[in-house]
């Protein structure tokens, strides 16, 4: 990995960042939390730091919230990318809640005790950003043990049929849905280093044929990109240099959150979501 | 402002709304009679007349741009001058079948658009399943397709948003986040897939409106408008974003277990509206879908447009007569046109 491509990356990220320090999820925008939390992890940045700190609630969260809706999911992140005392609250919020319990139907058949984590506070859990609390967990308070295992469980559950994962819904009026690339990669991200277990095998082989599939989006190349490589899996250098040529063609469409995870991928950042064994 | 309804009481009134027409043939009037008004009156006017245009099309290769500009015209699109905004239903990528509305009616459209006198005409869409929309956009074509035109593209799953207050209360919702480009545009052009869906019956222009409001709030699928209930939130989100015209792609069209894992089917047609309740009800229609049997219609019929096929000004074909039988789930059996199924209480979808 050169650090060319590092710099242009980080280069074109900084397009996003606001006056106030943190990042929007486009050039122009105010902050939010997502692509503060990425761009903190991507650049090891103090700025984008404090403003999670900043605008942290005190009971750990970090929200995205327009009328009656809490999006709740970058807590996850920001409990990452802080540090010390304030990481530990974000990461404690997490161990603490859990999505909605919503009853199984042979309509849509799932696990109704392992609801996982949701996107917006109190409502039914999805596959990222039960990733993303598992991962963070594992990063930042892996005492946590019966969270941890709740999320990994959740995510055994909503496994696609023949391994890897979409949104959340493996089987919906008896039809089999089709894992996706992008929430593929971030399960692999919270499932690193799982030697040997077969949902971590049949997930690496799903990522492996799915980022070549869905080469043309930035965001999946972006995130497959930086599993790969924490799984120490031997497809990282093919999928970083696809990584390389649809960001020198595209820029990602200036999707910072994209471009945030694609500076995590091929730089520094990624050590800080690598979970010790 | 009146109780919000939930999803359960909304499928058991709708259920009763069904049975009503089923049973005493009194339609849906009498039913609407008896419920609550859940929406500012003060915001919601009187519904001019609607006019529809269905028109045959057969092909997404050959003569699109015309039949555009007169499906248009049929129907009194007044775009002069104006910001123009086409938001397709673009949700997730399957090679194997046609979930998406075809980049060549998009393509269409905007030359038709501009042909009328549109002063800028943007594409826009927020993809509700697949979170990368670059994938979704390449993959698709629509990507070059618009290329082609010169057409610019909004991902609304990350632009700037409002938050506006709702002024229907059919969900608990208040406000709604909305992107800063639907906001701004003088005419949004909602243009759905005709498809049938698995936990609304059909999905035309009202519930294609979902896509306007963005992921990274709302999450992926959009769940925070699952958990308040598909019905509800279609009338809250479509009254919010209020799409001035509606075009349906019902050239090729989905049946069965919509709106992603149907079958295609060429139904051959485009309708064209200006008043998307009503480009709706005719849409179900030539699905032979009974537009007075999909509640959430019905409603929207109370203030938000035309739902009395009586009262719309129809142009071009005759829905009826260009029907084409779109399969349906059995538990939405009870929509077809001249059903004598019951409704069947459908389990919540997850969120």
């Amino acid at each position: 990995m050169s650090d060319h491509t590092f710099d242009s990356i980080s280069e074109a990220l900084a397009a996003s960042r606001a006056p106030d320090g943190g990042f929007g999820p486009r050039a122009g925008l105010p902050s939010e939390p997502e692509p503060t939390a990425l761009a903190a992890l991507a650049l090891g940045d103090g700025p984008a730091r404090a403003w999670l700190e900043a605008n942290q609630r005190a009971d750990g969260t970090m929200t995205l919230s327009i009328g009656t809706v809490d999006n709740v999911a970058s807590t996850a992140l920001a409990a990452i990318a802080l540090e010390g005392a304030a990481g530990r609250r974000a990461a404690d919020a997490i161990a603490d809640t859990r999505a909605s319990r919503v009853p199984s139907s042979p309509a849509v058949p799932f696990n109704a005790d392992l609801p996982g984590w949701p996107w917006t506070a109190g409502a039914f859990g999805w596959v990222e950003p039960t990733s993303m609390a598992v991962l963070a967990l594992r990063i930042v308070l892996p005492e946590a043990t019966d969270a941890i295992d709740h999320g990994t469980g959740m995510l055994r559950d909503r496994e696609c049929v023949g391994g890897g994962w979409n949104y959340g819904n493996r089987i919906v009026l008896g039809e089999e849905l089709a894992p996706f690339g992008q929430p593929t990669a971030i399960a692999m991200l919270a499932m690193q280093t799982a030697d040997g277990d077969d949902l971590w095998q049949r997930g690496l082989a799903t990522l492996r044929r799915l980022w070549r599939q869905e080469a043309s989006g930035g965001l999946t190349l972006a995130v497959a990109a930086a599993a790969l490589r924490v799984n120490r899996d031997d497809d990282a250098t093919a999928c970083t240099a696809a990584l390389v040529e649809t960001f020198a063609r595209t820029r990602f469409l200036g999707d910072a959150v994209a471009l945030a995870w694609a500076a995590i991928a091929t730089g520094p950042g990624l050590d800080r979501l690598g979970v010790s064994t | 402002m009146t109780d919000p309804f939930d999803r359960r009481t909304f499928l058991r009134r709708s259920a009763i709304a069904v049975l009503g027409v089923t049973a005493t043939g009194l339609g849906v009037a009498s039913y609407v009679k008896r419920r609550q008004v859940p929406w500012d009156r003060e915001a919601f006017g009187p519904i001019p007349e609607a006019r529809v245009a269905l028109v045959r099309a057969t092909s997404y290769a050959n003569g699109l741009e015309e039949i555009v500009l007169d499906g248009l015209r049929a129907v009194g699109a007044e775009v002069r001058g104006a910001r123009v905004l086409l938001k397709p239903n673009l949700v997730e990528y399957d090679p194997g079948t046609t979930i998406n509305t075809d980049p060549r009616l998009v393509a269409a459209t905007v030359v038709a658009m501009r042909r009328l006198g549109a002063a800028n005409v943007i594409v826009a869409e927020g993809p509700g399943h697949r979170r990368d929309t670059q994938f979704v956009l390449t993959a698709t074509g629509l990507s070059s397709t618009l290329a082609d035109v010169e057409a610019a593209f909004v991902d609304l799953n990350t632009d700037a948003v409002v938050a506006r207050r709702l002024r229907s209360h059919y969900t608990a919702l208040r406000s709604l986040a909305l992107p800063r480009s639907i906001v701004e545009a003088d005419v949004v052009v909602s243009m759905p897939k005709m498809k049938t869906h698995h936990w609304a019956g059909v999905t035309l222009s009202l519930k294609n409106c979902f896509g306007c409001v963005p992921g990274r709030i709302y999450g992926w699928p959009k769940n925070a408008l699952h958990k308040v209930g598909i019905e509800p939130a279609i009338l809250d989100v479509a009254a919010a974003v209020r799409p001035n015209l509606a075009i349906v792609d019902g050239i090729v069209g989905m049946e069965g277990n919509g709106p992603i894992s149907g079958t295609p089917v060429a139904s051959g047609v485009l309708i064209f509206g200006n008043d998307p309740v009503a480009a709706d009800v005719v849409a179900a229609r030539s699905m032979n879908v009974d537009p007075e049997r999909v509640p959430y219609l019905v409603e929207a019929g109370r203030f938000l447009g035309q739902a009395d096929l009586e009262r719309i000004r129809m142009e071009g074909e005759d829905p009826e007569r260009e029907a084409t039988d779109f399969t349906v789930l059995p538990s939405f059996a009870h929509l077809k046109v001249g059903s004598l199924a019951e409704p069947v209480p459908l389990p919540d979808a997850p969120g």
